[in-house]
């Protein structure tokens, strides 16, 4: 029995889908677990936020003052602050610009 | 003295690997190998897989996201967390329910890991080959065999205390770092064999032929949305407890999310390769469950080449899938109750799987008491347990606030405000549709009583559980995250 054109299109976009998918994750993860590693080698910290995460982060800080966690929620945001200025690498993709506009909340 | 490890030392995964192998170990288990092939076949093929992989990435990923970030969080086990989100109290006791779910579901999937060691076991003699064999009298003399069965179940929850006495990167991740490539490996090589079998295209035809129609049927969107959260294991506390052994820099939603429900699934994809090819291949009509793996494929192999070596492969890997899930079920279990109580792991462990041994001897013993067990737990008392989980991350945490503060922190992807709603309100309403949906299917039914038995009695001794070892009417000391923030 011949497979049809649909069955193999099928079969390819399946393991496309599930096995591509999960080969890509697994490789990008253990990839950027190296970098966090290499990191920690030259200093004992490193930055914990991407760009938009900590400008979420910020908002939603500045946007919720009173909560029970924004202490914490702070204290999170001042470490990445205090990484991302006293260190020389950094994990995520900050630019010196954006680095000097941050300031501890 | 500094050396001395105390009880509030905890341990962490040894490697990323580590924890990945952990959580794909403990999420393949045997409705990878038995149940999603057949499923998918009879749904449509590749409709149904179109409707898997919707269903997967709008509840199965952003779930165990929240999961897994939830163990982060609060670095404790499922009892742990739910006291650092809902505060001292009887409420905790909405964690006591996810353990008895845990404990209940290990009970009778112990016999079900001694079921597929048996037949490795026998794989490995090449009995399925020798001439004679009868494959359906022989899984049934297992079945009927109470003795031997209650011995399996007894070496299965020994193995499983022998490794998990020994920690978790000592025990829990030396295994699952061989175990789970291992098993990828077996049903990889069964493909290859399955593939260059004559009429092996049959079985791909009848696994990826697309009928469209099927993506109109409502069938198919619950079979696919039963596979997508059941299969991964979403809301069950495992994800939780492997979380909270994460490392201060580890990523949750790229790890935790995407790969393992994507990862998992991708295996039930392999089993579906490796399975219908040579079942088709051979002529013999595809089935699901125990009539698949114990007799349908037994009588497979005789009648290929190679078949007794391609048995080996299938048998071995089968019982590594369900032995891995044994582990991280148990797992659960061990982590909070170390936590909660002055025993020490080690004491924890032998009590846990004493336990389970004792609670899975009727599972052993009565085949139809095992899948009475599975129906009632399988279609009310998980998803109980995952609206417990995700209600109180939706609810009580708020989606936001674990967003920010533990999913995108180290993240190897950002995860943007489209989780929240999943998390709020998404999820929790699949689980309700589910558990409403079987109770209507199953109207008046023994398994429904049961089902509905669990749902009121389970709550009701979590909270009265948990009111008395914390405190009657004490006030819950972090009870102001209550109302969440979106």
């Amino acid at each position: 029995m011949a497979l049809t054109a649909e069955v193999i299109g099928m079969l390819a976009f399946t393991l496309l889908a599930f096995w591509g998918i999960a080969t890509w994750s697994l490789v990008r993860t253990l990839r950027q677990e190296d970098r966090k590693v290499e990191i920690l080698k030259h200093q004992d910290r490193m930055d914990t936020y991407s760009p938009e995460s900590l400008a979420e982060l910020r908002e939603w800080i500045e946007n919720n003052p009173n909560d029970p966690l924004a202490d914490e929620a702070r204290q999170q945001h001042n470490e990445c602050v205090d990484a991302l200025k006293h260190t020389d690498m950094h994990y995520y993709d900050w630019s010196s610009e954006e680095i000097d506009r941050l300031d501890r909340v | 003295m500094a050396d001395v490890p105390t009880k509030t030392a905890r341990a962490e995964w040894g490697t990323r690997f580590g924890f990945l192998m952990a959580m794909i170990g403990a999420m393949v288990g045997a409705g990878n190998i038995w149940r999603f092939p057949y499923v998918m076949g009879n749904n449509g093929g590749g409709a149904f897989v179109l409707a898997f992989l919707v269903l997967l990435f709008l509840l199965a990923v952003p779930g165990l996201m929240a999961e897994v970030a939830l163990g982060r969080y609060t670095n404790k086990g499922v009892i742990g967390a739910f006291r650092d989100v809902v505060g001292r109290g009887g409420m905790v006791g909405l964690g006591v329910v996810v353990l008895l779910v845990n404990i209940a579901l290990m009970s009778y999937y112990s016999p079900v890991i001694a079921w597929t060691l048996y037949y490795a076991v026998h794989s490995l003699l090449f009995t399925f080959t020798q001439p004679g064999f009868e494959a359906e009298p022989f899984m049934l003399g297992l079945f009927d065999n109470a003795a031997l069965m209650i011995g399996l179940h007894t070496v299965v929850m020994g193995s499983i205390a022998a490794i998990l006495a020994l920690g978790i990167r000592r025990g829990v991740e030396r295994i699952v770092v061989y175990a789970v490539p291992a098993l990828v490996i077996a049903l990889a090589v069964m493909t290859i064999r399955g593939l260059t079998l004559d009429g092996a295209s049959e079985g791909i035809a009848f696994a990826f032929t697309i009928d469209w129609a099927f993506l109109t049927y409502s069938d198919t969107w619950i079979a696919a949305l039963g596979q997508a959260l059941f299969s991964t294991g979403l809301g069950w506390g495992i994800a939780l407890t492997v979380g909270s052994y994460l490392r201060e820099y580890d990523d949750v939603p790229l790890g935790g999310g995407v790969f393992t429900a994507i990862g998992e699934s991708s295996i039930g994809i392999l089993a579906a390769l490796a399975i219908f090819p040579i079942v088709f291949a051979v002529g013999i009509e595809p089935d699901a469950g125990a009539g698949l793996a114990f007799v349908s494929l037994v009588e497979v192999f005789p009648e290929i080449p190679l078949g007794g070596l391609v048995a080996i492969l299938f048998f071995v890997g089968f019982f590594l899938a369900t032995f891995t899930s044994g582990l991280l079920i148990t797992e659960v279990s061990v982590t909070t109750l170390a936590e909660e109580t002055r025993f020490t792991r080690t004491q924890t462990v032998l009590g846990v799987c004493g336990g389970i041994w004792l609670l899975g001897l009727p599972s052993a013993y009565s085949v139809d008491i095992l899948d009475y067990l599975d129906f009632v737990f399988g279609n009310w008392g998980l998803p109980l347990a995952t609206l417990m989980i995700i209600g109180i991350i939706g609810w009580v945490m708020g989606p936001e606030r674990l967003r920010l503060l533990a999913v995108n922190q180290n993240a190897g992807i950002h995860v943007g405000r489209w989780w929240n709603p999943v998390i709020k309100y998404v999820i929790p309403t699949v689980m309700l549709f589910i558990m409403a949906y079987f109770a209507w299917e199953n109207f008046g039914t023994a398994e429904m009583i049961g089902g509905m038995l669990v749902l009121v009695l389970f709550p009701i001794i979590g909270y009265a559980l948990m009111s008395v070892i914390e405190g009657r009417g004490e006030q819950p000391d972090t009870a102001d995250l209550t109302g969440g923030d979106d």
